[in-house]
């Protein structure tokens, strides 16, 4: 009996350890917690370190739930920053951030309050504050291993601040990966808390160790039962385009993974039946975790100091859209490796038609330009045709036709194009394959456009504008002030990976900008808390 | 009552697996199953020989220039056209993989012996990317080229009795190769050996492979006197 006690001690504490590990280590941070619509907003994300993804997510949502905008941040070292451009048009009110995991964006996410103020008519709607209550707030702590020192309490405009930090050799030993040191502006009257969102919803995403997934399903539209044996492609076209593929199974899904590539990137995803007369309909996953139905907020009165705040914040944001001053300046990507030539094989002939004389359709191009090409359009009923330079006989089957890389199969969409159209074009004279795919040929058509606006939509064809990983970015110092453009940053310094020393120095200058500002160090430890430390002056 | 406690245990037990897995849960997606470029294989005239290094389909793996490797390929090497085939099973085609898009490959022999090839730039006579098979990998590199060519030969009834005068015949060609110093020629004998050294080296190497029992005459035991020299701190003179 006492053996099956001890047991089942055992197993509720490996049970607690299962759902606390969702949690643990997650923290969500901004530069500031008052904004003004259209500013950009700084953020730091630290992850659970038992979750293999690479990709976390930085949503901003209403206090409803509903989704507003948001980035995909790649992870290292448990940790990672970005930033999001709030658009203009937000009423003055109560956001919400929240951060996750695709794999676990069902059981946990964290949420953090911000307030953000309309720039034309905020003052007026800023009246009282809504907040968030009912959930299990998730807090750093505070640590005196962590001593700020040389920071006076009061500076004049402009002046120059030059903190020293102390991190104590016991906690630096256990600091997991980069510290934040941040110096802004802040309202105390607004002190925003994180909060863990969890349900028991399910299923959850996949795990993004590698990159983003795209999924979905194809349904056929007769039976509206999932198809199986569809083929089904991603294309990002390009000069040289990216592309993947996936054979469904009877469950009709398909998974792409998008890694290595950075900012808005442009896809297509495509299915093709496995007969002519085969109706299909593509349908995508969200891209992003569905709206969560929050716990209810509470209202509390805007003080004045608050109120004085935001309209300082809306003068400053104004003033610099007119200057047109740019907080961020975005760092180069890591460099993808490029595929040394695209998926259908080297070309064994490339023509540029819009240096030859002008012909009016593909049949004419065709025939005077491409060799090896068969291109007629009989009764109205384009055919194409493509020669195999190794039996120097044509293919029987429809060779694979691309525009700007992605796949027709209804030739009427090229039969128009004449030379002014067509910037190159690439033929294989053979038989490729792109694994289980065949290809009796290749004529690739690069349009002068590269739109791909030719390409009809329909069910078949889904256009996507997928956010993958965001550019790394840092804050803009200015290196020199120019006495006719005003110094307005918000934030005066944002480090969110300095490596952890014993003695850093922050060296930032005061901006024009008065009023209270703080500085904050904030890191991870192994065990997961995350612990703090922060000075406040005063700029006048 | 003990029953009913066992169930419970039994419960919480595949409950809390559940919490520790669900996190990690991934369907075992193969991303990389499309990765593979290639044409289709057509096969080469008949004659005397071989015109592959391998006649049956070995299981190996081949590495993408991107760095990644796909492996569970049941692939041969032609020796004749430096290409390496795989077969594709889903669509039964034999299909030549484009060597522009592959950084080496492997494959475990009849023998059991791994076979290791890297694709490497040769910058001497036919300028060309080469897969070389890796006798022995150091800083210095021993390599060799498992060509086939076929040449004249007298006059001979194939197997539907038609006249040939053709043979595939191995031409293997070896090198020892450094990055940085490129290539140098060498035969599979002693004299050769010898000769990639200093000439004060030829006595103690001499001495050496005669302490390890290597008598320097074919493919064999040249590696192993190779690998041996190596060891000992030996470099080759480009």
């Amino acid at each position: 009996m006492k053996k099956q006690i001890s047991l089942s001690i055992l197993l509720i504490l490996i049970l607690l350890t299962g759902i606390a590990q969702d949690r643990k280590g997650f923290g969500l941070f901004t530069d500031r917690d008052v904004y003004v619509s259209g500013e950009m907003l700084l953020a730091k994300v630290y992850t659970p370190d038992d979750n293999p993804s690479r990709i976390v997510y930085l949503d901003l949502v209403s206090p409803y739930g509903t989704r507003i905008c948001g980035v995909s941040l790649q992870v290292h070292s448990n940790q990672t920053d970005g930033f999001l451009q709030l658009p203009d048009s937000l009423h003055s009110g109560t956001y919400l951030l929240r951060s996750y995991f695709k794999n676990t964006s069902a059981k946990s996410k964290i949420i953090r309050e911000i307030w953000i103020s309309h720039r034309f008519d905020g003052l007026d709607e800023t009246y009282q504050m809504n907040r968030l209550t009912g959930l299990e707030k998730c807090q750093d702590q505070p640590t005196e291993q962590i001593e700020i020192d040389q920071v006076d309490p009061i500076y004049h405009t402009p002046a120059g601040v030059e903190a020293k930090i102390k991190i104590d050799e016991k906690l630096l030993k256990e600091i997991d990966g980069n510290i934040l040191v941040s110096v802004a502006q802040t309202e105390p009257s607004f002190i925003p808390a994180s909060f863990i969102w969890s349900s028991d919803r399910i299923p959850a995403g996949l795990t993004e160790n590698k990159g983003i997934i795209v999924s979905g399903s194809v349904i056929d539209k007769k039976t509206m039962l999932p198809a199986s044996g569809i083929t089904v492609c991603l294309t990002i076209p390009d000069s040289i385009p990216g592309f993947q593929y996936y054979q469904t199974k009877s469950d009709g899904r398909f998974y792409f993974m998008v890694n290595d590539y950075y900012g808005s990137v442009q896809a297509v995803v495509q299915c093709f039946g496995n007969s002519a007369i085969q109706r299909l309909k593509i349908k995508l996953d969200d891209l992003f975790a569905a709206p969560d139905k929050l716990a209810g907020m509470s209202s509390v009165p805007a003080s004045e100091t608050f109120k004085n705040t935001i309209a300082q914040s809306i003068d400053a944001v104004t003033f610099q859209k007119i200057f047109n001053e740019n907080n961020l300046k975005l760092l180069p990507a890591p460099q993808r490796k490029p595929d040394s030539y695209p998926y259908y094989g080297k070309p064994s002939n490339t023509v540029n038609p819009h240096l030859f004389i002008d012909l009016p359709d593909f049949n004419e191009v065709s025939k005077e330009l491409l060799p090896g090409v068969k291109f007629r359009n009989y009764n109205n009923e384009p055919t194409m045709k493509v020669i195999n330079s190794a039996s120097r006989l044509y293919f029987e089957d429809q060779p694979l036709v691309l525009i700007d890389g992605i796949p027709v199969r209804d030739l009427n969409v090229i039969k128009g194009m004449g030379t002014a159209d067509i910037k190159r074009v690439d033929i294989c004279q053979s038989e490729r394959f792109y694994g289980d795919l065949r290809f009796p040929g290749v004529v690739a058509i690069y349009t002068t456009k590269a739109d791909y606006s030719q390409l009809p939509e329909s069910d078949q064809m889904v256009r996507i504008k997928l956010e993958a990983i965001q550019v790394p970015a840092s804050l803009y110092e200015p290196a020199k002030q120019e006495s006719t453009i005003p110094d307005l940053r918000q934030v005066i310094y944002w480090n969110p990976s300095l490596a952890p020393s014993g003695a850093i120095t922050v060296h930032c200058t005061t901006s024009s900008i008065v009023g209270q500002f703080k500085l904050v160090v904030r890191g991870k430890l192994k065990n997961g808390t995350i612990v703090f430390a922060e000075k406040q002056f005063e700029v006048k | 009552m003990k029953n009913i406690t066992s169930t419970i245990l039994i419960f919480l037990l595949a409950y809390s697996f559940l919490q520790k897995v669900n996190a990690q849960e991934i369907a075992n997606k193969n991303w990389d199953s499309g990765k593979i470029k290639g044409i289709r294989y057509v096969p080469y005239s008949s004659y005397q020989g071989m015109a592959f290094m391998n006649n049956t389909w070995l299981p190996g793996k081949v590495e993408f220039t991107t760095g990644e490797i796909a492996d569970s390929l049941f692939v041969r090497y032609s020796s004749y056209k430096d290409d390496l085939i795989y077969y594709n099973r889903a669509i039964s085609a034999q299909i030549v993989i484009d060597k522009a898009s592959l950084n080496g490959f492997s494959f475990t022999d009849e023998m059991g012996r791994e076979r290791i090839f890297r694709k490497y730039y040769y910058d001497d006579f036919r300028k060309s990317d080469r897969y070389f098979e890796v006798l022995s990998k150091g800083e210095t590199d021993l390599l060799c080229y498992r060509n086939v060519i076929l040449t004249s030969t007298m006059p001979y009834k194939d197997e539907s009795l038609i006249y040939k005068n053709l043979d595939y015949e191995t031409n293997y060609s070896y090198y020892f190769y450094s990055p940085v110093k490129g290539y140098s020629s060498v035969r599979m004998n002693m004299t050769a050996l010898l000769s990639k050294f200093d000439k004060t080296l030829k006595r103690p190497i001499k001495k050496l492979l005669r302490k390890n029992r290597i008598r320097v005459s074919d493919e064999a035991s040249f590696v192993n006197g190779w690998k041996v020299l190596e060891k000992e701190g030996y470099k080759v003179v480009f």
